[in-house]
């Protein structure tokens, strides 16, 4: 269980490849540094979700994408009772899914 | 390239299924071959397009199985799976054989029995084409990702929810025009979005969108039957060439988009598609969008050419896409109405078009419509092929 979300930063172009890929989505290049997804921004879009996927519990999921100050996106799960479009928030890392024997840490946003 | 011909066309109801998925294959592709009346033609290749059977029905290999059914050994046969958009896909690669000229008739069947899973199953089936570490771990589903995308395209354009509701309302009324539709039942405004009892009636499934935003999980089948040139000239019946075919790619996951409201792969599908055909969305009567969620209609719309950015949902205020507008979308209920067995919907698109552009679509028929297109939107619209058809006047 990774404790940290990583994206891959392109070491010809400085583009940030999130999710990792082989070969950089902007100039091709094949070598990157790894980038932790992390810290503040605003919320591009969200929804309430209530037709779930299997191993979810609740009656609905919070979800969001985020748009962080260093221009990258990021998916993820909204902790926030009062949520706006373009409300600033902050990362934080949580268990986002729990399969019994496996919990999956990922990216959870909060108000600031 | 080799012309390619559409000479036969049929389906099974969709809905809740008690047949097998290879029964419903089958009686969808006896359909199409008798609509075609090949006479002694030979079928040379049978192409079937599916997206979970592996996982839902524990069954493989269904290019094999279905030829066994219609006994139609030695043709050809394989699968195709590309998510939602597998049964345009299996179209493509059915007249890629023919324009190679390795095979004169094809046999292109669209299936998929998914009510035989519970509703969490069944999403999280769908849900597994999104991106796996920065997406699906999350909780997405496929409703989730056209919430987002709805809350994001409805702000920055003005589109209201009464637009989306219209969208709902004019699919639902033309799929009780069609026999083949899931859903027979006409729904008003006052039911889905004004009246109080509304709440009960349409309750939020991903936030802006309700339930009578989202298409219905479907079982069903459909079939059509492209021949070469030589082959069509044999035979009676009007005739629907394949004008142009296009297909694009996207980012998987939706938020690497540069602009997320953006449906880049339908824009250049759709391009790609016209170029071939040598047309242009103004040269199109009739359309079949691949409304999963009532917001992509608008959107697919606007991404195909037929309306401006920002410019769809008036239109649809106007009326023009209504069955006697000036461009009838979705005359077959579309997948709100008609349903979505993922695996057929692709072909089941190009079912009903084959049937208005021969005029034999009924009380929905389109009046002379010479020109149709087709928009199959797979993922969340990483992979979405375009299909251009013209009818040719014999």
């Amino acid at each position: 269980m990774s404790d940290t979300v990583y994206g891959a930063k392109c070491t010809s172009c400085g583009t940030v490849n999130y999710p990792m890929r082989a070969v950089c989505r902007s100039c091709r290049n094949e070598t990157f540094e790894p980038i932790e997804i992390c810290g503040e921004g605003k919320v591009l879009t969200y929804t309430d979700v209530y037709a779930l996927a299997i191993d979810y519990e609740t009656r609905y999921l919070r979800l969001a994408i985020v748009e962080l100050d260093d221009g990258i996106r990021a998916t993820g799960q909204l902790l926030d009772d009062d949520p706006k479009l373009g409300k600033r928030v902050k990362t934080t890392l949580g268990v986002v899914r729990d399969r019994g024997d496996a919990p999956i840490l990922g990216l959870q946003f909060i108000p600031i | 390239m080799k012309p390619v011909y559409i000479v036969g066309a049929g389906m099974t109801k969709f809905g809740r299924s008690e047949w097998s998925l290879i029964k419903l294959a089958s009686v969808a592709s006896l359909a199409a071959l008798r609509h075609a009346n090949l006479g002694d033609v030979p079928v040379d290749s049978v192409v079937v397009a599916n997206m979970g059977a592996a996982r839902v029905n524990r069954q493989t290999a269904l290019g094999s199985a279905l030829v066994d059914q219609l006994a139609l050994y030695p043709a050809m046969a394989e699968a195709v799976e590309n998510g939602p958009a597998s049964g345009a896909s299996a179209f493509k690669v059915g007249c890629q054989a023919i324009a190679s000229g390795m095979a004169s008739a094809v046999l292109v069947t669209g299936v998929e029995r998914m009510r035989v899973v519970n509703g969490l199953e069944g999403t999280d089936f769908v849900a597994s084409l999104s991106q796996p570490e920065v997406e699906y771990i999350y909780g997405v589903t496929l409703p989730s990702l056209a919430g987002m995308f709805a809350r994001l395209f409805m702000d920055r354009f003005g589109v209201e929810r009464k637009h989306l509701a219209m969208i709902a309302i004019k699919n639902h009324e033309n799929g009780t025009k069609n026999p083949y539709a899931h859903i027979q039942q006409t729904v008003t405004m006052e039911g889905i979005l004004t009246a109080p009892e509304a709440a009960v009636n349409n309750p939020p499934i991903a936030e802006p969108l309700h339930l009578f935003d989202c298409c219905p999980v479907s079982d069903g089948a459909a079939s059509l039957v492209l021949v070469s040139e030589e082959v069509a000239a044999k035979l009676a019946g009007p005739k629907v060439r394949v004008a142009g075919i296009g297909q694009a790619t996207d980012t998987h996951a939706v938020h690497e988009r540069e602009d997320p409201t953006d449906l880049k792969a339908v824009r250049i599908a759709s391009e790609r598609a016209f170029s071939m055909a040598g047309a242009t969305p103004r040269d199109v009567d009739v359309a079949e969008l691949h409304d999963a969620f009532t917001i992509l209609e608008i959107a697919e719309s606007e991404a195909a050419g037929f309306f401006d950015r920002g410019g769809a949902h008036l239109a649809i205020e106007r009326g023009e896409t209504r069955l006697d507008g000036a461009l009838p979308i979705n005359p077959s209920g579309g997948l709100k109405a008609k349903g979505h067995p993922v695996g057929a919907t692709g072909v089941a698109q190009l079912v009903e078009l084959a049937w208005q552009l021969r005029g034999e679509a009924g009380e929905r028929q389109v009046k002379g419509a010479k020109t149709a297109y087709a928009c199959n939107f797979g993922g969340f619209g990483n992979n979405v092929v375009a299909t251009v058809l013209r009818r040719e006047e014999t």
